[in-house]
């Protein structure tokens, strides 16, 4: 009878869980709201509650469940809403125009496939924690045996316990401390000739980056001491010999100056020039500050002096 | 007793100090640059003019077994130029001989 009762409150927990998937399809139409008044005083309310969780645990952590739910909309606003701040800077740029919506068209693909990987994750996740669940509330039961039997009400530092509880375990990168990763296609270098070496995918490293190609340009350029252009293939040509790991070097040190947020290292950042500076603005913190200059400094003859001078006069 | 006028500070210390350190924030660059082949060439500019560059590329030269020469520009002064990726060598020995803080050092290349 007692493996009964220990099963039984799983599969109730199980359906609720569908009421819960219910409940974020609900959450488009708007009638979250009544369901989720209807179930705090269950149990399982705590159960249903983590999905959303895994969900939205990126941005908004422990914030009460209905502010979640405005957040969750909030946060779909903000994703619709952010290419359009992407495309401000864009007609600035003296760019052709017949580049620019594709630039925005590339933009918003990139944004539904990172959602779509979201998404699938999430259900993997939340497939793998059906699983779970069943084990993770036996383990639960185990602890707090005196919650089986009984119908009385839990009280409110049981239930907080019991809830942080399952967010670890869930979430271990939450126990460590927030990591985004920032996951970036390898840069492709072929060496042309014996002289000249080809950034084949440098375009599509500007578009994930969301930095005009010229500004990564003047500052590869700067660094690496050299000279170079893009070419008809969208391929970036830079003079001298170089090996992917070296670009990779320079690429790591552009992002940690111009991409990520110096205050909260988030890559979700936009340049902007402002009176002759580029600020770097966050859309995460909001924190808004000043990147060096590129300035390619001081550059020594190594060419031929004569064919030099024979240019110059 | 103290009149403030009286003081004497000189309000122009800070802005003739900074004029004495070499451009922005006194940071001193470290630059390499890619010659024919697999040669190349480190710069390093940025070297505050208190110090005698002429002796430290005698200095370097010894050190590192390579050649070296100062070059004279007109927007960044003096600038050191030696022979070879230095870039580790020259940022050990400025900042070992005192001669540079590490955190004005910038490194800049592949």
């Amino acid at each position: 009878m007692d493996d009964d009762m220990i099963f039984d409150p799983t599969l109730k927990k199980k359906k609720k869980k569908k009421t819960g998937f219910d409940m974020e399809a609900a959450l488009a139409g708007e009638q979250g709201e009544n369901t989720s008044k209807e179930v705090p005083a269950d149990l399982g309310d705590v159960d249903v509650d983590i999905p959303e969780d895994d969900n939205l645990d990126l941005d908004n952590f422990g914030k009460k469940k209905k502010k979640k739910k405005k957040a969750f909309f909030n946060l779909e606003e903000l994703e619709s809403a952010l290419p359009e701040s992407k495309e401000e800077p864009a007609p600035e740029e003296p760019e052709p125009a017949e580049e620019e919506p594709v630039d925005d068209l590339d933009l918003d693909i990139d944004f539904s496939k990172s959602k779509k990987k979201k998404k699938k994750k999430n259900i993997d996740e939340l497939v793998a924690e059906d699983e779970y669940k069943g084990e993770d509330k036996e383990n639960v039961e185990d602890v707090h045996g005196d919650w089986v039997g009984s119908d009385r009400d839990y009280t409110y530092d049981e239930l907080l316990e019991r809830v942080f509880d399952i967010m670890r375990e869930k979430n271990p990168s939450m126990v460590s401390g927030k990591k985004q990763k920032f996951i970036m296609r390898p840069p492709q270098v072929v060496r042309i000739g014996t002289k000249k070496t080809s950034f084949a995918n440098f375009t599509e490293i500007c578009k994930t980056l969301h930095r005009q190609p010229k500004h990564l340009l003047d500052f590869l350029l700067a660094e690496l001491g050299t000279s170079g252009s893009v070419d008809g293939n969208a391929q970036l040509i830079i003079k001298g010999r170089f090996q992917q790991k070296q670009i990779e070097n320079v690429l790591r040190r552009y992002i940690k100056e111009y991409v990520t947020c110096h205050t909260c290292r988030s890559p979700d950042t936009i340049l902007q020039k402002d009176t002759r500076l580029f600020f770097l603005q966050c859309e995460t913190c909001g924190s808004r500050c000043s990147v060096a200059s590129i300035k390619s400094g001081f550059q020594a003859v190594t060419g031929k002096r004569a064919a030099i001078r024979a240019k110059t006069a | 007793m103290s009149i403030q006028n009286l003081n004497t500070f000189d309000p122009f210390a800070d802005a003739i100090k900074s004029s004495e350190d070499d451009v922005q924030d006194g940071l001193v660059h470290v630059r390499i640059q890619q010659r024919n082949g697999r040669k190349t060439l480190t710069t390093v500019q940025g070297l505050s003019s208190e110090y005698d560059l002429k002796k430290i590329v005698r200095a370097c030269k010894k050190e590192f077994a390579c050649n070296g020469t100062v070059v004279e520009h007109s927007e960044y002064g003096e600038v050191l130029q030696l022979q070879g990726d230095q870039r580790e060598n020259i940022c050990q020995w400025l900042t070992k001989s005192g001669l540079v803080k590490p955190e004005q050092l910038k490194v800049h290349g592949f």
